[in-house]
């Protein structure tokens, strides 16, 4: 099969493949580059100039980076760990028969389905709300305070919601690997002496450290663009509490500045996007530790204030406490 | 040392009961071969014996102490797998020492004994490789010297020649048969291969649909079949079946005369047919003879010189004192 000829005509074959691959990753890849050293202001077109590394140095020395670096390492990190050893578990007790098997395998592949803002929002507001959510009840049913989870531990609750959301994906091509293993390989350790946890280490865990890895590997790639459920829960707060790299480079973009965003200008609070109910408001974002009662008028003021403008009913609260925080955050810098 | 007695022992998984009750003892220092047709239960057997089933019912003594109920590793046997078990990610060093690793044998006598394994086994050269890096008949080894390093009292086989090519199944059959000689230790082997069975078994044992048809040395079993079922299934080729009139004759519903002991003729004998497929193995020649009278086609091995060709006329006669009768329900007569 391998000879030269055969080998030439397979290169020859593939050529377009590989050119339009190279022409689809090679060019964006290099535009990206470019304009990274341009000054490129999309509200003026046009006048884009050479500045050399000041994007770079813009955002290596921006405060927050150091923080952002850090927690989207330990996001990773965490995400990583409790998915491929919750993962390894859970397929363990998967490929075990039981009764409805079928079933429950669906069902645990279920998260996987779910859009990670649906699913950070069912989170935010019907477990981890310590007024409304069901861990505050439970937290009181026991006669504990509730605790408040996306202020006090906002890093510790994202990396939760995300494991949760990638789970399934690790169970099931760890199961898939399971299933793969020789049953013959398990009985021959039988006979050999190994008691479970022996076949476990020597037999299974080396056969799914292929799974393992590509467990990790396309996780990873996945994990470190995480936005959605930052962006629903905490919007990287309080403060750069949990903020990673990509919420970074968001922050720096015009829309968040338009969006009031803590690290952003707090300018522009009409944008488009604030129409929207289930955004999430710079208040709920801004305010760390705070146990909020009610969901009312007063925690929605930009919106309020924003339908307000539309409709021509002036809102009563809305505009005084709306920018209170941004106030306060941007006090040294304005 | 490994005298294993089942009494009474039945399996069924759910509803099909694969083992019926079955008795059955295997004395010490036997070299055992189930055989039977596909799916008989023949590795059902082995695997309730090896502990990796558990019986429905009956008892299964080893060394005349109850075994139904102990783990396979507290049982003392040794299995070799059809498809070798052996453990991809370890060295054929590690493969061999792992038994051994689990039952907390210390270093120096792991690495004597694992030593004195690839020597006998020819593995000596292998040892740091991995499985994926042998040939069929080294793996096939290696899981040998795994089994031997546990100096069990007992060697279980199933099918272990059955993904190996036939020249090498040869050499592997005089390799297993050596290594019961000089360990005298039991050993149960399982096959389909009747020429594996014939050739190593002390004692053969007939499976069939979960029966024990009969047990006996080879010769026994070739010699006096106690039905049609293990008539036909030991010898090859296959013994010749007649029914009708020439068995009313002699008395019996059917009787059966082996390939072996019919001689061919081109001039005279007492039947007579037509010479079909031809099967020349050099030394000998199985000639398949239709339009006898007697049955469909009936095998006849002559002479690897007899000069027939396709179509031609010849005269068999049967040697009267090695001709097996049968009644009706196929016992012997
Ligand atoms: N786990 C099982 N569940 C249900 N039926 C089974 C199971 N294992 C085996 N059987 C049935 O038991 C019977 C005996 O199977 P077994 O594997 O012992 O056959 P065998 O004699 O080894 O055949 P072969 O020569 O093809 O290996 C078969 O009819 C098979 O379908
Ligand atoms: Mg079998």
């Amino acid at each position: 099969m391998a000879t030269q000829h055969s080998r030439a005509a397979a290169r020859l074959m593939i050529s377009p493949a590989v050119l339009l691959l190279l022409g689809w990753m090679l060019i964006p890849l290099a535009m990206t580059i470019y304009f990274s050293f341009l000054r490129y202001n999309l509200l003026m077109p046009g006048m884009e100039e050479f500045t050399g590394w000041t994007n770079y140095r813009f955002f290596l020395t921006d405060p927050a980076f150091k923080a952002a670096l850090i927690n989207t390492l330990l996001l990773v990190g965490g995400v990583l760990l409790i998915t491929s050893v919750g993962g390894v578990l859970l397929a363990l007790l998967l490929d075990q028969p039981f009764w409805g098997q079928g079933v429950v395998r669906i069902m645990v592949i279920a998260p996987f389905f779910v859009m990670p803002t649906v699913s950070a929002l069912v989170w935010k507001n019907m477990f981890m709300n310590p007024v409304n959510g069901l861990f505050g009840h439970f937290a009181q049913s026991l006669g504990l305070a509730p605790f408040d989870f996306l202020s006090q531990a906002p890093l510790a609750s994202i990396i939760g919601i995300v494991s949760w959301q990638w789970l399934p994906f690790a169970t099931l091509i760890l199961l898939t690997a399971l299933q793969s293993l020789d049953q013959e390989q398990l009985e021959a350790a039988e006979m050999d002496g190994a008691g479970p946890l022996s076949r476990f280490f020597y037999i299974m865990l080396p056969h799914l450290a292929r799974a393992i890895t590509v467990v990790i590997l396309i996780q990873t790639i996945f994990l470190l663009s995480i936005f959605a459920e930052i962006f629903v829960t905490t919007s990287g707060g309080p403060g750069t509490a949990s903020t990673n790299l990509t919420f970074l480079i968001f922050l720096e973009t015009p829309a968040a500045l338009r969006r009031g965003h803590g690290l952003g200008r707090g300018r522009g609070r009409d944008h488009p996007g604030q129409h929207r109910r289930d955004l999430p408001d710079a208040d709920d974002r801004q305010e760390p530790g705070r146990v909020r009662m009610t969901r009312g008028a007063a925690n929605r003021p930009q919106i309020r204030s924003a339908r307000a403008d539309r409709t021509g009913a002036p809102p009563a609260a809305a505009h005084a406490s709306g920018g209170r925080i941004w106030r306060k955050m941007k006090v040294g810098e304005e | 040392m490994g005298r294993i007695t089942l009494d009474q022992v039945t399996k069924s998984f759910g509803e099909v009961n694969v083992i019926p009750p079955l008795d059955l003892t295997i004395e010490d220092g036997e070299f055992v071969v189930f055989v039977g047709p596909s799916g008989c239960g023949k590795s059902t057997l082995l695997r309730l014996i090896a502990g990796l089933e558990d019986v429905s019912s009956g008892q299964i003594r080893i060394d005349g102490e109850d075994a139904t109920d102990k783990r396979p590793a507290d049982r003392g046997l040794a299995m070799v797998f059809q498809s070798y078990a052996l453990y991809p990610h370890m060295s054929v060093r590690k493969n061999i020492a792992f038994p051994m690793k689990m039952a907390g044998v210390p270093e120096d006598e792991q690495k004597r004994r694992i030593d004195g394994a690839a020597a006998a086994l020819n593995l000596t050269d292998y040892l740091d490789r991995r499985p994926g890096q042998l040939s069929g008949g080294q793996r096939q080894r290696v899981a040998i010297g795994r089994a031997i390093v546990r100096e069990p009292q007992a060697f279980l086989f199933d099918e272990p020649l059955s993904n190996l090519d036939a020249a090498l199944r040869v050499g592997m059959r005089l390799e297993i048969s050596e290594l019961h000689k000089r360990l005298a230790t039991t050993m149960i082997y399982v096959t389909h291969d009747q020429v594996e069975a014939m050739t190593m078994a002390d004692k053969i044992v007939v499976l069939r649909a979960g029966y024990i048809e009969q047990v006996g040395t080879p010769l026994e079993l070739y010699r006096t079949p106690r039905n049609r079922f293990v008539a036909g299934f030991i010898g090859s080729p296959r013994m010749n079946f007649i029914e009708g009139e020439t068995a009313a004759a002699k008395g019996a519903f059917a009787v059966g005369v082996r390939p072996e002991h019919i001689a061919a003729s081109t001039e005279s004998g007492t039947w007579q047919g037509k010479v079909g497929v031809a099967e020349h193995l050099g030394s000998d020649t199985f000639l398949h003879v239709h339009d006898t009278g007697l049955a469909d086609v009936l095998t006849v091995r002559v002479d690897g010189e007899l000069p027939v060709r396709h179509g031609d006329r010849i005269f068999l006669t049967p040697e009267e004192d090695k001709i097996h009768r049968f009644d009706a329900e196929g016992h012997r007569l």
